[in-house]
């Protein structure tokens, strides 16, 4: 009781305490599910632990030997990690460059005046739906689509183009060529409307005055639009890029998890997936998650820089 | 001579419309098509779905949602449930404390408020898989594999809401009426609570939307950690279909599973199109 | 009703405790007549001093206006009072009671603020009505409170709209029926009018001398502009830098600014400056600058005398309105006259410095443009600082 009066006699008006107890929460909750979880991460990396059968083996200290075991190839002959990190740059970029490009003509011929386009609040929503949708029903539906069975290829027999089903899921340059539309149809309406705000962003004035100095719209365009757009885009790229790597969903339930064919599909969170199913082999899939780690780590940087700048 | 020039101009012009058109009317099929094709093929029934591919719709809806329904392999309607538990509970939570973390590291000053700040900003872009080894091992050792709290809890710690209430914050809340309601007689939490979130209300529905949405379609974490069926959401259900044998399915109802699974986050987004696109450009971090 | 009593009461700013943060970002604009830059403030080891040395005790019922320039310290002692900032040292009692410690919500005062700082999402009435609420008072208590107040201040008919809904001045009313309703010891006010176009700002002064006379309670009012302070105080506080540089009634300030800065600062257009000589002929005091010997007023001598001020080289201060165009005097030559309606503003120069005059019109019959005239000044409205610290010497 004592105590209690003296305390209440020494608080202060200082807010500082509540500051602390306000970000309490998010940090104990950061804290346990995730730092913790992120800092075994790393130190499972280093250890040989894996589930074999009913055995658990491990978990043994190997230093850097499940890094060594990444970069080692494989009895098909490839160096998995390398082989995956390629595959998952080669579908981002698949997906990203009509994307961006797209998404740039888009974005121009909305915030163009001379245009005028109508229905734009129309056109925006369709567009930007698919990015809402469950991605691992997307790729259902493309899987039922694209089947042998599927829709797709009815189509095409009764259309006479090929006198039999075309196996879209067997087929290296079919099966990425599918991922890469899904990630385009998903991502290209977001990337509209994130460029389309940097436009909006930029002084009017500056078209203006450039349009009556006598540019030409592609003028306008690399002179004014495109320097100033800069920051934004750059922005939207990275992040773009770092969201590719993380590439997980479409192509694992396309594919039933195994990147067919032979591996050419398989991303890198794919690749982690396989060693978190039964085998449980968390020294491996520490290894591969510390890489991922690194990679957005030096793309964020990136980011950073360019949010800063801002 | 004049006269001609502005006919060029303006036949030009709507060259230029007709094919800006063209492309925007050609990339709203691709957006739809696959969609309707899903909508017309959950209306047939699986001879239809054999004998060849019409765009009419079938009149079997109700058979294949009663069939999809009572599926006892993919019990959907037990996902639905597990799926809107996790996806509204991650919704609130996590709009809430995002909200009153950003305001105390917004409106309080503190010795390492700065830190504090900079270090959600930097914890921003890790991917959550990175965390997932450590994660599903705690989950295997500590038996907590099949609890949907799991799910729900982490995301009370979400830097990029965080990053969001933070700017909209700076934006609109003037330290001033934190004061003046301090000096009406208000308790911190009660100025958050009666002053701060009314303000952030717009903020409030866009992140509990995205969360929402985010939250129905998460694959990757569920599907490691649920095996069991009364535990299961969507995402991991839809995803059992592809591995099951294909050919023995009744593919109207396939259809119709997928329907279901997409549905809800259709409908928000037809009701609420308007306030998530705005919610994109605003601060967004996403993609 | 209530006394403040402060004292000794200073202010630093430690390095994490960033002054006035975030503040800035909702004034879009630097205030009228403030300069941007802060005015540079102490820094020591313990970090940035904001105000030091502050005594003052406010009587019970009296409207004290604290006034000075941008960063000067006023704001800072008045959310001091309030209790939204720490006191790093001294003493604060309101009613007689040591307040350093206790919350805002526990110290009964209220306060206007520069933003008004409504709550948007609330109607007028529940604006008015929250303080109460918080405090548990009877329903039909609040309702005839929040009434009262919305009579005196002539809002009723905007009791059920949002403050989006308000003109500027309709939001001043609801912020000042806001600190009213609840009765409080002190009213505070931080600059309520700077952000009201100038003609809404006169009305509003003179809406504040009304209300004053209505409600019986003690005022502390902050601003920088000293028209406000001259017609609102019953005493002003001039500030610079965190020190107080002057307490007086608004006559008191004028006519004995206590140093250089305040005989600046106070009156418009500003006191004008003379480099001269203060000399003791016969036991009397004269000022002398370019060649005119103006004997000083009596009470000036005898305040002179009683300080023993020896005879110095001294700025010698008269404000424009106090000269006159006589045959002799100083000489000066007018460079633009302004014409004010019912008076002329000449703007001179005086051996290169500017100095302004102010003469009666007459309906401008005479053109000074380009004119040689002489100024003259009389004993009583000549002020004479101390060129080594600037005070005023009768001081």
């Amino acid at each position: 009781m004592d105590k209690k009066q003296k305390t209440k006699e020494k608080r202060s008006i200082s807010y500082a305490k509540w500051g602390y107890i306000f970000i309490i929460p998010f940090f104990i909750v950061y804290a346990i599910f995730t730092l913790y979880p992120q800092i075994l991460t790393v130190y499972n990396s280093f250890f040989e632990y894996y589930r074999d059968g009913l055995n658990i083996i491990g978990p043994n200290f190997v230093g850097f030997g499940n890094y060594a075991k990444l970069f080692t190839p494989n009895l098909s002959g490839f160096i998995p990690i390398v082989k995956y990190t390629v595959n998952t740059f080669i579908l981002w970029v698949m997906g990203a460059v009509p994307q961006f490009i797209i998404a740039m003509l888009l974005a121009l011929f909305f915030t163009s005046t001379r245009l005028n386009i109508k229905g734009q609040q129309f056109f925006k929503t369709v567009i930007y739906m698919p990015n809402l949708i469950m991605a691992s029903a997307f790729s259902m539906l493309f899987f039922a689509m694209f089947s042998k069975v599927g829709p797709v290829n009815q189509i095409i027999l009764a259309s006479g183009w090929a006198d039999q089903a075309i196996d879209f899921l067997a087929m290296k340059v079919t099966v990425r060529s599918l991922i890469a539309l899904m990630n385009f149809l998903m991502w290209f309406g977001n990337t509209t409307i994130l460029l389309m705000a940097g436009i909006q962003g930029i002084d009017e004035s500056l078209f203006e005055s450039a349009r009556l100095d006598g540019s030409s719209s592609t003028q306008v365009f690399f002179n004014i639009t495109m320097p100033l757009l800069m920051p934004i885009f750059i922005y939207v790229f990275i992040t773009s890029m770092i969201g590719g790597i993380q590439m997980f969903d479409v192509p694992q339930v396309l594919t039933n998890g195994i990147g067919t064919p032979n591996n050419t599909s398989m991303t890198l969170i794919m690749y982690l997936n396989t060693f978190l199913g039964i085998s449980k082999n968390y020294g491996m899939a520490g290894a591969v998650s510390v890489l991922l780690f690194i990679m957005t780590a030096i793309l964020s940087t990136f980011v950073f820089k360019t949010i800063s700048k801002k | 001579m004049k006269k001609d020039i502005n006919t060029v101009a303006a036949i030009k012009l709507l060259i230029s419309r007709l094919v800006v058109y063209g492309i925007l009317i050609f990339l709203t099929f691709l957006c739809l098509f696959f969609f309707y094709l899903m909508f017309i093929n959950a209306s047939r029934s699986n001879a239809q779905l054999q004998a060849g591919f019409t765009m009419i719709p079938g009149g079997n809806t109700i058979k294949n949602f009663v069939n999809a329904w009572h599926d006892t392999n993919i019990s959907i309607p037990v996902g639905m449930k597990n799926s809107f538990i996790v996806a509204s509970l991650s919704a609130v939570l996590t709009s809430y404390f995002s909200a009153l973390t950003a305001y105390g590291t917004y409106v309080y000053d503190f010795k390492y408020k700065k830190a504090v700040h900079l270090f959600i900003l930097a914890i921003m872009m890790i991917p959550s898989q990175v965390s997932a080894v450590g994660f599903i091992q705690l989950a295997f050792k500590y038996h907590l594999t099949n609890k949907l709290w799991m799910l729900i809890i982490p995301s009370i710690a979400a830097p990029s809401v965080y990053f969001y209430m933070r700017q909209y914050l700076e934006a609109t809340l003037p330290l001033e009426m934190v004061e003046a309601a301090r000096i009406d007689g208000s308790n911190e939490f009660r100025i958050f609570n009666e002053i701060v979130l009314p303000i952030m209300k717009p903020a409030i529905a866009v992140q509990m939307i995205f969360s929402f949405v985010g939250s129905w379609n998460n694959y990757f974490m569920p599907s490691l950690l649920l095996n069991d069926l009364q535990k299961k959401t969507v995402p991991v259900m839809i995803a059992t279909l592809r591995s099951a044998d294909f050919t023995k399915f009744d593919m109207g109802k396939v259809y119709m599973l997928m329907v279901m699974a997409i549905l809800p986050v259709m409908i928000i987004y037809v009701i609420l199109s308007k306030s998530i696109i705005k919610g994109v450009t605003s601060g967004s971090v996403k993609g | 009703m209530a006394e403040v009593l402060l004292k000794n009461i200073k202010k630093i700013y430690t390095d994490n405790e960033s002054r006035k943060k975030g503040r800035g970002k909702f004034r879009q604009q630097p205030k009228e007549g403030e300069e941007e830059k802060k005015v540079s403030l102490q820094i020591t080891d313990e970090g940035v001093v904001a105000v030091q040395e502050f005594n003052l005790d406010i009587k019970d019922k009296e409207f004290i206006v604290l006034v000075g320039p941008s960063g000067c310290g006023k704001s800072t002692t008045l959310r001091m009072i309030a209790g939204l900032e720490e006191i790093t040292s001294g003493e604060l009692y309101i009613d007689g009671n040591l307040v350093n410690n206790v919350e805002p919500k526990d110290r009964d005062i209220a306060m206007v603020f520069q933003s008004y700082a409504l709550y948007p999402h609330m109607t007028v009435y529940d604006n008015m009505a929250y303080s109460l609420k918080i405090k548990h008072v009877d329903k039909a208590e609040i309702d005839r409170k929040v009434r009262e107040a919305a009579e005196i201040l002539d809002i009723t008919q905007y009791l059920d709209r949002k403050p989006k809904a308000l003109s500027g001045g309709q939001r001043q009313r609801v912020a000042i029926g806001r600190a009213i309703v609840r009765n409080p010891k002190v009213l505070l006010m931080d600059e309520p009018l700077s952000n009201l176009d100038a003609k809404l700002r006169n009305q509003m002064r003179s809406e504040i001398i009304k209300l004053r006379k209505k409600i019986n309670t003690t005022f502390v009012y902050v601003t920088h502009d000293q028209i406000e302070a001259m017609t609102l105080g019953d005493r002003i506080v001039v500030m610079k830098d965190g020190y107080i540089q002057q307490i007086g009634t608004p006559q008191e300030v004028f006519d004995h600014p206590a140093n250089l800065f305040v005989s600046g600062f106070i009156g418009t257009p500003q006191m004008n400056y003379f480099d001269a000589e203060l000399v003791i002929r016969e036991g009397s005091y004269y000022v002398e600058t370019k060649g005119i010997s103006v004997k000083l007023a009596e009470d000036k001598q005898l305040r002179l005398k009683e300080n023993d001020v020896k005879a110095q080289p001294v700025t010698l201060g008269v404000r424009p309105e106090h000269l006159t165009i006589a045959e002799e005097g100083i000489n000066g030559q007018v460079e633009v006259s302004e014409l004010m309606g019912s008076s002329l503003h000449l703007h001179m120069t005086v051996d290169g410095k500017d100095v302004i005059c102010i003469v009666p019109t007459e309906g401008r019959k005479v053109n000074y443009d380009g004119k040689q005239l002489k100024l003259a000044f009389t004993g009583d409205v000549a002020h004479v600082f101390s060129r080594e610290d600037q005070h005023n010497l009768e001081y």
